[in-house]
């Protein structure tokens, strides 16, 4: 009766490598076109939903719920899912495409984007005190791999970045222990931010008010947290908007900083008072300090003349992701002229989807979008004999990593 | 048997998810078929079919990507509804302000263009990280009772 997409019997055994958005995304889809075949996640972590679990803020608990979205694939709709289970180092892609008619690569890019300046750790000798966001939000999240142990934000903050993701580090920075022990955040990291604890955050982007990357609800939303007063330079923020341009980001952070109230007399004595400055138009330069980072130089991202020199207990830089240099798994070991990135096709029967397919850009639903149509190209890729179906699927590991 | 049309707009497949569990609970009763409102035709409404839409919110209280291609072909078409009865479910997020305003977009244009919704707007707030599927079965539930 779904007159979208009327199921096809006999599909072909599939394995898709990760259990993020686009991961889950994609089974979906293809499981409503095969209700038969054989469809296993792999990852290699214990738990599902990748940046579901670890990137999306502890406190978007309605963004979260897409995991429940993803549970029923499981539970309910016959699609396998194996954990703890790295291709390419517990099973190799050889072994797996000898096993599986389909194989498609969703493990996403996990690795923080550099800064690229001096000072930064890269070689050995960089400083102390300067964290990736996804580093931050993994450990926010509870991942098994990373530790509080050397994490020290300090009480003044710099963020380097102006998406959705700087945003969220502002608002976790500033919320209270008992709120972050509610979402779940374990106990030394709710101790790692409140051991300043945070007072006063700056957060630096390169674009204009009016271009810059965040969403206007994750601006409203900071203006629920108690006791913050929110700034940003007049020159900076009353930039013209131009043609075509929509005004309504820097709208929003006019209305935050016009909304948000100076602390009072007693709160600012009880110390409870907490500060937010954005500045836009300025790019990273240099981070200084022995050992530790304890400033961060920016100059103007427009060229012109100018510096801004931030006193920074830490850094969090948050300008996007990219593959990880430790990856087992790589996209371009795969490419050949036979690939098709546009389509997701790697080669016949290997394909990839999601962040891995098309660089880190879009939320959730971006790869939901992204998860169909590569669905569509490996459902009409099987209908036309591209690759043959048969191989035995799950069945035809390995004894040892089929436990 | 009465026939109906399930349309779903979505933006994370939430709304995919209600509208398929709407489906098979009507199954029985009623003659029901689903469609992603993306790929739902506006020359295909048609009186002697009740018309159910689930549709979640995007962002800053805007239709999710899978409604705006039907919201913009009502807009520009402007087919004359009168005589189409339907029943709206709202998906949205009570954390932000414009918690379920996606579907009040929807619902707007198709009283504009002179379809009656009968039955109570269902409304599900994913703030608490629920899904809302229950909570639409049951809102189903009351609507057949009452139509």
């Amino acid at each position: 009766m779904h007159t979208s997409s009327l199921p096809q019997a006999a599909g072909p055994s599939i394995a898709i490598v990760g259990s993020g958005p686009s991961g889950c995304y994609l089974a979906h889809f293809l499981r409503k076109r095969w209700t038969d075949s054989d469809i296993v996640i792999f990852d290699r972590l214990s738990l599902p939903y990748g940046l579901v679990r670890y990137g999306v803020a502890p406190d978007h608990t309605g963004t979260k719920a897409v995991t429940r979205q993803f549970d029923r694939l499981f539970e309910r709709d016959g699609v396998r899912f194996v954990g703890k289970t790295e291709i390419g180092r517990d099973i190799t892609m050889h072994q797996l495409r000898a096993a599986f008619d389909v194989v498609v690569l969703a493990t996403g890019l996990p690795a923080d984007r550099a800064l690229g300046i001096p000072g930064e750790r890269g070689a050995d000798d960089g400083l102390t005190g300067v964290y990736g966001s996804g580093r931050v939000t993994r450990l926010i999240n509870g991942h098994p791999e990373e530790s509080a142990d050397e994490v020290h934000f300090g009480s003044r903050v710099t963020i380097v970045g102006h998406g959705n993701v700087a945003i969220d580090l502002v608002r976790l920075l500033l919320t209270s222990p008992e709120e972050l022990r509610s979402h779940g955040v374990a106990e030394d990291v709710v101790g790692r931010i409140m051991a300043g604890p945070v007072r006063h955050i700056d957060v630096v982007g390169r674009s204009c008010a009016v271009q810059a990357k965040f969403d206007t609800n994750m601006i409203r939303e900071l203006s629920k947290i108690p006791n913050v007063q929110f700034f940003a330079a007049d020159r900076e923020l009353h930039t013209p908007v131009g043609d075509g341009q929509d005004g309504t980001r820097r709208d929003a952070v006019a209305a935050l900083i016009a909304e948000s109230v100076p602390a009072s007399p007693a709160d600012a004595d009880a110390d409870v008072a907490r500060t937010v400055r954005f500045h836009f138009g300025w790019a990273p330069d240099r981070l200084t300090g022995t050992g530790s980072v304890d400033a961060t130089v920016f100059r103007r991202a427009d060229g012109s003349v100018g510096s801004l020199e931030l006193a920074s207990d830490s850094v969090l830089t948050a300008i996007g992701f990219s593959e990880a240099v430790d990856a087992s798994l790589r996209r371009s070991d795969h490419e050949s002229a036979d690939s098709h990135l546009d389509s997701g096709r790697l080669a016949a029967g290997l394909y990839c989807v999601g962040w891995l397919r098309r660089g880190p850009h879009g939320t959730i639903p971006a790869n939901r979008t992204d998860a169909k149509s590569v669905a569509d190209v490996v459902g009409a890729a099987f209908a036309a004999g591209e690759f043959p179906g048969g191989k035995p699927g799950f069945g035809g590991l390995p004894e040892r990593n089929r436990v | 048997m009465s026939k109906t049309v399930i349309l779903y707009g979505t933006e994370s497949g939430n709304a995919e998810l209600v509208a398929e569990d709407l489906a098979a609970e009507m199954a029985g009763d009623h003659e029901v078929s689903v469609y992603d409102m993306s790929d739902f035709d506006v020359a295909d409404f048609d009186p002697a079919v009740f018309v159910v839409v689930v549709c979640s919110t995007h962002g800053d209280g805007e239709l999710p990507g899978g409604a705006k291609p039907l919201f913009e072909a009502l807009m520009s078409e402007r087919p004359d509804l009168a005589g189409i009865t339907y029943a709206m479910f709202g998906l949205g997020d009570s954390s932000y302000e414009t918690y379920s305003q996606g579907s009040e977009i929807i619902d707007r244009a198709f009283t504009e263009l002179g379809a009656e919704r009968v039955g109570v707007y269902g409304r599900h707030n994913a703030s608490d990280g629920s899904l809302p599927n229950d909570d639409a079965l049951e809102w189903m539930r009351a609507l057949f009772e009452f139509a």
